[in-house]
């Protein structure tokens, strides 16, 4: 055989070594099961919710967080930004939130939105959401399984076979499809996008990802 | 006197410069892809591509190195071995775009397969790595 060929030869093993090895550590990483749902914080507590909203129905500001619940950033902003603003706005009546939950990652997150729909009916949706994120998994590994959510579920205070029970139900798929309109019609293309309206003014967006207090103090004055 | 050049090698010099070139590229690609990893916060999930589903997903490190800043070195890697031109240059500039060409694979197999998102960056820095690993392959056979 002539140099040429041998030289190619030669580094193709080489590469070969190298890749294998990416891949083995690779691999190893990728998978696992979420860990199970810690139990969920005061952030809410106290604070009414009806039909997904919550804080005092009659608040002048209507904040709407758009989500998807295996969205990573979505969680980081319920960490970093969501109890600031419930202690802020929410719980002294100066604003009500509202969420709108998408599933456009995948079929875990759709799966997700469903159930948590069917929290929203036991007035616990702002919790199971809450829980959701601290117990998030990889995305799309199939981790949202009846046990996960169950788990998720139970974290929250909310009766874990009503709420699988109804996401299967008429009032759960409208939910969804009221979250997919609505993030049309104000062209939410990333989650998470927070809007607000004042009144009854149409909702403005203002901004995505984790927004920083002083954006969200200013767009809610 | 005037040194000649044959059409043949002037090929393979220009397989050379051509490698730089997209070397360069996919370095551009890498530095992004790690600027926006350490933002940490930058990133949203978007609903038009994947890039953030991807940048945030357990495969986006390797052993606990962001997979961003692997593919910056090995593009600075390449850069360098493509500043030399002998046999041992272009041996390992071949053994470095050849296995980013597998990993790339493997990460757009996973992207697909797992993931279901896919990354515009990540795809354009695949399609750098499979450049380079033709180029070099060619570099390799030239006399």
């Amino acid at each position: 055989m002539s140099q040429a060929p041998r030289r190619l030869l030669a580094a193709l093993g080489a590469s070969a070594v190298l890749v294998a090895a990416g891949v083995a550590v690779s691999a190893s990483g990728g998978t696992g099961p979420a860990p199970p749902a810690p139990p969920a914080s005061a952030t809410f507590r106290g604070i009414p919710e009806h039909d997904g909203v919550l804080g005092d129905p009659k608040a002048p500001l209507t904040l709407t967080e758009y989500v998807d619940l295996q969205c990573p950033i979505c969680a980081e902003a319920s960490k970093q930004t969501l109890p600031w603003l419930v202690e802020q706005y929410v719980r002294p009546g100066k604003a009500k939130l509202e969420l709108r939950t998408l599933h456009f990652i995948g079929p875990d997150s759709e799966r997700a939105a469903h159930v948590a729909a069917g929290a929203e009916q036991q007035g616990r949706l702002w919790p199971f959401v809450e829980a959701f994120y601290a117990a998030q998994g990889q995305e799309n590994s199939g981790y949202v399984t009846d046990a996960f959510l169950r788990s998720v579920a139970k974290a929250a205070g909310v009766d874990a076979g009503k709420a699988l029970a109804a996401a299967d139900g008429e009032l759960a798929l409208r939910r969804l499809e009221r979250a997919d309109a609505d993030a049309t019609r104000l062209g939410v293309n990333a989650t998470p996008t927070f809007t607000v309206a004042k009144g009854d003014a149409a909702p403005t967006v203002i901004g995505s990802g984790v927004l920083t207090h002083a954006k969200l103090k200013a767009a809610l004055r | 006197m005037t040194r000649v050049v044959a059409p043949r090698a002037r090929r393979f010099g220009a397989a050379r410069g051509v490698s730089v070139a997209v070397a360069l590229v996919g370095l551009g690609i890498a530095g992004y892809l790690t600027v926006v990893h350490y933002a940490g916060s930058a990133p949203v999930c978007a609903i038009a591509h994947g890039c953030a589903t991807v940048q945030k997903s357990a495969y986006a490190d390797l052993a606990g190195v962001p997979v961003a800043l692997l593919g910056l070195l090995g593009y600075l890697a390449i850069l360098g071995s493509l500043a030399g031109d002998g046999e041992r240059a272009r041996t390992l500039t071949a053994v470095l775009a050849f296995s980013g060409f597998g990993l790339s694979l493997w990460l757009t197999w996973i992207e697909v397969g797992e993931l279901h998102a896919i990354c515009i960056w990540c795809v354009g820095s695949a399609l750098c790595m499979t450049a380079l690993a033709g180029l070099s392959a060619v570099r390799l056979m030239s006399p």
